[in-house]
């Protein structure tokens, strides 16, 4: 075959892998607590905003505008990702704990600690955070390191208690990942804790 | 307060005396549910997933035409794929203490459902789903991709 027969026969080759393009479909669902967020789908061609649940868009090429939001409904939606769904794993578990001073659990949150012993043990999970947390009074490195201990010292206790210590990991926020968000150097009981995410 | 400085001397001598966080210390999340056959690509290398793989940025989660598995990423983002699937896992932070934050994930092929996690609700324009022909914007919400 001649050079120029073969590239002819490749540019016909990489046109048919061209024109096959993939369709893509995109939907939104309701979260699993119920709530709706919103979506948008944009390409160079544009873009669509969903914020209905259970519609969708198609869009057959990466040059063609996103199709205007269709109502699947949920039971072709569920159809269609039946797979999918079908191995969708538990949401993670949270439990959050509170403390009294420095790295002293309340005794409510120390009581918790049976419950998180059971969410381990009956989701059979290796791999958990837990996360410190502080509230905004203070400087950031004073709540990082904060945050640290707190979460070390639940973490110890859980390894104390027979979880395996390389299947927590500890990690701590600061004062950057508030529950209730406040405005800097402001008290809050409510940050002022360790999560545990069991997944 | 004694207690505390303390606590953080002994936590500064760990910390120094132990290298071991290593390569494990940075998962970003784990095959959390799975059937038929999974493998993962990674640095040019394809390893089947077992239950409990550790997944890292970067990586290629693919289903065989038998298989499907469920992701529960870091963040709490729960993935799970259809059989014939591929995602990639392109960039993954959660790093609030150091507001470095992002999510970016595509959809090469089959069928996957994307339930947002604290990436979305913390740095919503930073959470971005790639697909063949467009780009999915997510804000906290349950997404369904499929990609023929």
């Amino acid at each position: 075959m001649s050079k120029v027969a073969g590239s002819i026969l490749l540019m016909l080759l990489m046109t048919m892998a061209c024109s096959c393009t993939k369709s893509t479909l995109v939907a939104l669902a309701p979260d699993p607590d119920g709530k709706v967020g919103s979506i948008t789908v944009t390409n160079e061609a544009g873009s669509v905003a969903i914020d209905t649940p259970y519609q969708a868009t198609t869009i057959s090429g990466e040059k063609k505008r996103p199709a205007p939001p269709e109502n699947l409904g949920r039971e072709a939606l569920h159809e269609i990702f039946s797979e999918a769904l079908s191995i969708q794993p538990a949401s993670p578990l949270h439990f959050l704990l509170y403390f009294d001073k420095d790295t002293e659990l309340t005794p409510d949150s120390a009581r918790l600690l049976a419950d998180i012993l059971a969410a381990v043990r009956e989701r059979g999970s290796v791999d958990i955070s837990v996360v410190g947390h502080t509230d905004t009074r203070g400087s950031k490195e004073y709540n990082t390191e904060l945050s640290v201990c707190r979460a070390n010292a639940v973490k110890d206790e859980l390894v104390r208690q027979g979880v395996a210590s390389q299947s927590i990991r500890t990690t701590s926020h600061g004062k950057e990942n508030p529950l209730i968000p406040t405005a800097d150097n402001v008290d809050e009981v409510r940050n002022r804790r360790v999560e545990v995410h069991i997944r | 307060m004694r207690m505390f400085s303390a606590a953080v001397q002994i936590a500064a001598l760990v910390f120094t005396v132990s290298p071991s966080l290593g390569a494990d210390a940075d998962h970003i999340g784990i095959v959390k549910t799975m059937a038929g056959q999974v493998v993962v690509d990674r640095g040019g290398r394809a390893v089947d997933a077992q239950l409990n793989f550790r997944l890292y940025q970067g990586d290629v989660i693919r289903t065989g035409s038998n298989g499907k598995a469920g992701l529960i990423l870091e963040d709490d983002t729960v993935i799970s794929m259809g059989n014939g699937s591929t995602l990639a896992l392109r960039d993954f932070a959660f790093k609030p203490n150091d507001r470095k934050l992002s999510f970016v994930a595509r959809v090469y092929q089959g069928t996957v459902s994307f339930i947002s996690g604290q990436i979305a609700k913390l740095a919503p324009s930073l959470v971005h789903i790639e697909t063949p022909n467009a780009t999915v914007g997510v804000r906290g919400t349950h997404l369904l991709v499929r990609v023929d």
